[in-house]
């Protein structure tokens, strides 16, 4: 029996990292990915009956996809177009307008930036705008990550990825693991991985040994054409690493020596010389990391596509099909592994195409939930994407995005475009002071208390978002004779929406008890808005 | 041996959770945002026991010599020139630059008997503050912020982790983080003079403004909330909502608010004054205080740098636990001497000890300690540990265990169990009352 629960759990092991679980059921390939999302997971919403929030209303709709696609809100006028606009095809137009703007492309080399940096001090900004700019995809983006400037034309700033961690080489291989396969190998570390009978000892340092030769050289990163690793096993058995993925593939490599005293003396000779002239030590003829990044291409159905849909749904839905994102194993099965499976193939038969894979989530069904759960029945689990999930802003969307809405609207709405996109872009750049200010949200993110405290007591947020100029929120407001007006104005630059009574009914209260100096009044009203829950999110 | 236990977070035999556990919670806890929960739910008896304490930890920046400290020796090559001297405990010794602890030794825990191995300021200064090796894909919290959650309350109106670090030598080693917990547990960090950043109100807010602009935000965002779930969403509000109780706070910081006799007593030197803060803070209820004295690492000059530093450090010590025994507070609070490591028995060129993590000590004093005992030894050369080797992790227990936490208690992140301290880890439970 034991033996048959051992052998069934082995084979669908086997059959979910090949990718063939569903593969003779998938939907044809050719149909639009928004329709395949919607098909697969209304599909689950009937089979289990479960109840699904209506879709978002213009004025949701429009704010959540553009904080998504160029991470910031709308403008009023942005926001009143797309809400008065009588097209059938509105939506594919924003999404297709957003997507070809430089905004797009600055947005999604922050993102990465953030996600790839992973809390280090580095930027691949410059490399990841480069490549989302050529469109390069993910699969070539990982390459030049791992393999670094070695590679001729690769931009310098692409071996931050590796340079950064490579004093610590099984962070290295761990976060190389997370980011771009999806797993967290770091327990079978010192042990064989207590869940996952797949990831042994020999597995991480298998994975590890693609690392093991690298090592910076007065800032180049450089790799040696021997040495291998050595571990001991938990009962203290002594071992050597192979050239091992994930996937249990053992790459073969040429026969390799260690170097004599003499030579580890003209190599170390070598390095210091080359270490003065500020040069590149030269490429080794084999190279264990171009060997990862080969394998995990090649065997891409088992890991690398997969991370690359699961991180990307997670990013725009809020929930992956597989939590956490970092354990994407055999035991840990998606909640919907065909339509998982069906955009994996996607995703790969088209390059690995980010944006692709983007326009299709965000033009979907599944992606336009309302947030707001009113119906009396219970609240459905996140799992099933059938309502929006509240997600946190990065430092820069939160930034931009308030100084967006502090702005004068009319700046942002005269006919010449030229001039208006100029306006947005000086008034973002004008924001990322105070964006430096912001905590970047990490898995278990809290706004802390230090938050909080920031924007009530800082003089920056001040001089940042409650200026009274002309080209101001604040100063259009107070030279509005109009509480009525003022305050609606506000709600669609700062909140993209028209007021509930009680909101207006509140807001206009609080403007009237201090008529005897209303410019401070629209200032602390203002406040009120910036520094609501409504604000810090993407909803 | 303490320094080369591995961490088995991830769930292995050890934990007793079967896989089937892990399959059967893992749908459950997979929302957004993992959460971090007690894993055990502890007894109400140990809740009310542990309502009230405290602790303070002084933070010996840079590496403190045990030998200029609670493990001097004599007639060894090593000794240097200062000599041992008798303490009000029969039989235990400390370093003549420590008169007044030795007077006061009856509500402190001597422990000679840390390896914690390393031996270098970063890595040791990080395993010194989260009890455990840092591991590469887990956010653990270090002690305070552990303390924060343990022994602070959700909507408490006062700071419930505050650090002081004025020097700049060392302070990037010595982070508190609040990892998985999440920033509602982050620590105060002052580095610059004595009061928090952006604490107190902008002279162009008047005080009814600031209170009832609070009020209309908190209506905005209870509308936002309303059928709209979310951890993340609840701790923004968690936060505005303590705003205010902080401010109030801010007092607290400001010594000039105590009685000239009592500031007097502290000295005015900057650890002195911020040990006077760290009681004030405690005694309104903060239940984590590190006050930082930086720059131990005496390479050369020891004994000069000791000099100056232990004979601060005794003043500074007695001085606060007189000053919470006299208040009630030190049979309720904890106060720790703690750095990265020691300092070698081996007096170099420079007349300087270097970094030595193989056997070295800290104190525990008040809270839950069996005043006036001694925890391990080292040998006559104090080169190794001779009995009682311990690690950062059973130091931890210890700590933890003082303050009635139970080390062995988990959290989860997402479906991983985290015990607080690392599987078997054992309190030193000979210095504990």
């Amino acid at each position: 029996m034991r033996l048959f629960v051992v052998s069934t759990l082995w084979i669908m092991s086997c059959m979910w990292m090949c990718g063939l679980a569903h593969a003779q059921e998938l939907l044809p390939a050719d149909k639009p990915i928004n329709e395949v999302i919607d098909h697969y997971i209304g599909a689950e919403h009937n089979r289990l009956s479960i109840p699904v929030a209506p879709l978002a209303d213009d004025y949701l709709l429009v704010r959540r996809t553009t904080l998504d696609l160029i991470g910031r809100i709308p403008t009023t006028k942005e926001l009143l177009d797309f809400v008065n606009s009588e097209d059938a095809n509105k939506r594919e137009v924003l999404v297709d307008r957003l997507m070809a703007s430089k905004e797009y492309r600055e947005h999604q080399a922050d993102t990465l930036n953030m996600v790839l940096a992973n809390g280090r001090n580095e930027n691949l900004r410059p490399f990841l705008l480069d490549a989302i700019e050529k469109n390069v995809g993910w699969s070539e983006i990982f390459r030049q990550l791992v393999v670094g400037d070695m590679i001729d034309g690769t931009k310098q700033e692409a071996g931050d990825f590796v340079k950064s961690r490579v004093s610590d080489t099984d962070a290295l291989t761990n976060e190389t693991s997370v980011l771009f396969f999806g797993v967290n190998i770091s327990c079978a570390k010192c042990h064989d991985h207590p869940l996952v009978t797949e990831w042994t000892q020999a597995h991480f340092y298998g994975m590890k040994s693609f690392f093991s030769r690298t090592f910076d050289n007065g800032g180049f990163i450089a790799e040696r054409e021997y040495g291998a690793i050595e571990y001991k096993t938990t009962s203290g058995e002594a071992k050597n690493a192979e050239l091992m993925f994930l996937s249990g593939t053992v790459m073969s490599e040429p026969e390799w020596t260690k170097p004599t005293d003499e030579e580890a003396k003209a190599e170390k000779a070598q390095l210091e010389q080359l270490k003065k002239d500020k040069k590149k030590v030269p490429r080794p003829q084999f190279s264990r990391r171009e060997q990862l990044v080969d394998v995990a291409l090649k065997e891409e159905k088992a890991y690398f596509s997969k991370a690359m849909v699961n991180r990307t749904w997670f990013r725009f839905v809020g929930r992956g099909f597989v939590m956490p994102l970092d354990q994407m194993h055999p035991e840990n099965t998606p909640t919907h592994p065909e339509l998982l499976d069906w955009l994996a193939r996607d995703t790969r038969d088209n390059g690995y195409d980010l944006s692709r894979l983007i326009r299709g989530i965000v033009l979907s069904d599944a992606y336009a939930r309302d947030s707001r759960w009113d119906s009396q029945e219970k609240r459905p689990d996140s799992m099933w994407f059938s309502v929006g999930n509240v997600r946190i802003l990065s430092p820069l969307q939160y930034a931009s995005s308030m100084k967006i809405g502090a702005r004068n609207p009319v700046d942002f709405a005269g006919d010449d475009a030229e001039v208006v996109t100029k306006n947005i872009e000086n008034t973002r750049q004008q924001a990322k002071g105070f964006s430096s200010k912001i905590e970047i949200p990490g898995d278990d993110f809290q706004v802390s208390v230090g938050e909080a405290l920031l924007f009530s007591n800082n003089v920056d947020f001040e001089n940042t978002f409650l200026r009274d100029g002309a080209g101001d929120l604040v100063g259009a407001m107070i030279r509005n004779e109009s509480n009525e007006a003022a305050v609606d104005m506000a709600a669609m630059a700062i909140f993209n929406r028209q007021l509930e009574d009680d909101e207006r009914k509140a807001m206009l209260a609080f403007l009237e008890t201090r008529s005897e100096n209303r410019a401070d009044a629209i200032k602390h009203l203002v406040w009120a808005m910036l520094a609501s829950g409504e604000v810090r999110f993407n909803y | 041996m303490a320094r080369s236990r591995k961490s088995f977070f991830c769930g292995s035999a050890e934990h007793d959770m079967s896989r089937r556990n892990f399959l059967g919670s893992s749908v459950a806890a997979a929302g957004i945002g993992s959460s971090v929960g007690a894993f055990r739910s502890d007894l109400m008896a140990e809740q009310l026991k542990r309502n009230d304490k405290r602790v303070i930890l002084l933070w010996l920046a840079g590496g403190a010599s045990q030998m200029e400290t609670w493990d001097p020796k004599e007639g060894v090559e090593t000794s240097g020139p200062f000599r041992k001297i008798q303490t009000s405990t029969p039989g235990v010794a400390i370093s003549e630059l420590l008169p007044k602890m030795a007077g006061r030794l009856k509500d402190t825990a001597i422990i000679r008997s840390l390896n914690t191995a390393i031996g270098d300021h970063g890595n040791d200064a990080k395993l010194m503050h989260l009890g455990r090796q840092n591991e590469p894909n887990l956010s653990y919290p270090d002690m305070g912020s552990v303390l924060a959650r343990e022994l602070g309350r959700l909507d408490s109106s006062v700071p419930d982790y505050v650090t002081f670090y004025t020097a700049t030598e060392g302070r990037g080693n010595a982070v508190g983080r609040p990892g998985f917990l999440g920033s509602r547990y982050a620590p105060m960090f002052l580095t610059n003079g004595n009061s928090p950043d952006n604490i107190s109100r902008l002279e162009s807010v008047n005080e009814l403004d600031h209170k009832e602009r609070a009020e209309l935000r908190d209506l905005l965002s209870r509308g936002f909330s309303r059928g709209r779930v979310s951890s993340q969403l609840g701790s923004h509000n968690v936060a505005y909502g303590r705003v205010r109780g902080l401010m109030a706070s801010e007092k607290l910081f400001d010594i000039e608010q105590e009685p000239q006799k009592v500031r007097d007593k502290y000295g005015k030197s900057l650890f002195g004054q911020q040990a006077l803060i760290a009681r004030r803070l405690i005694e309104a209820g903060t239940p984590f205080v590190k006050v930082s004295r930086a720059w131990w690492d005496s390479h050369g000059q020891n004994f000069e740098t000791h000099l100056e530093l232990v004979t601060e450090l005794d003043h500074v010590m007695t001085t606060l636990l007189d000053d919470l025994e006299e208040r009630g507070l030190l049979e309720n609070t904890l106060v720790i001497t703690l750095g990265e490591f020691g300092r070698t028995p081996t007096i170099n060129g420079s007349l300087g000890r270097d970094h030595f993590a193989r056997a070295w000590s800290a104190s525990l004093s008040g809270c839950g300690v069996q005043g006036g005992s001694v925890f391990g030894e080292t040998t006559e050369d104090g080169q190794h540990v001779k009995d009682g080797e311990i690690g950062a992790a059973e130091l931890f227990a210890t700590i933890y265990k003082a303050v009635g936490v139970d080390p062995h208690k988990e959290y989860h992140v997402g479906v991983r169990p985290v015990p607080l301290t690392d599987p078997g880890t054992k309190s030193v439970d000979q210095v504990l009352s």
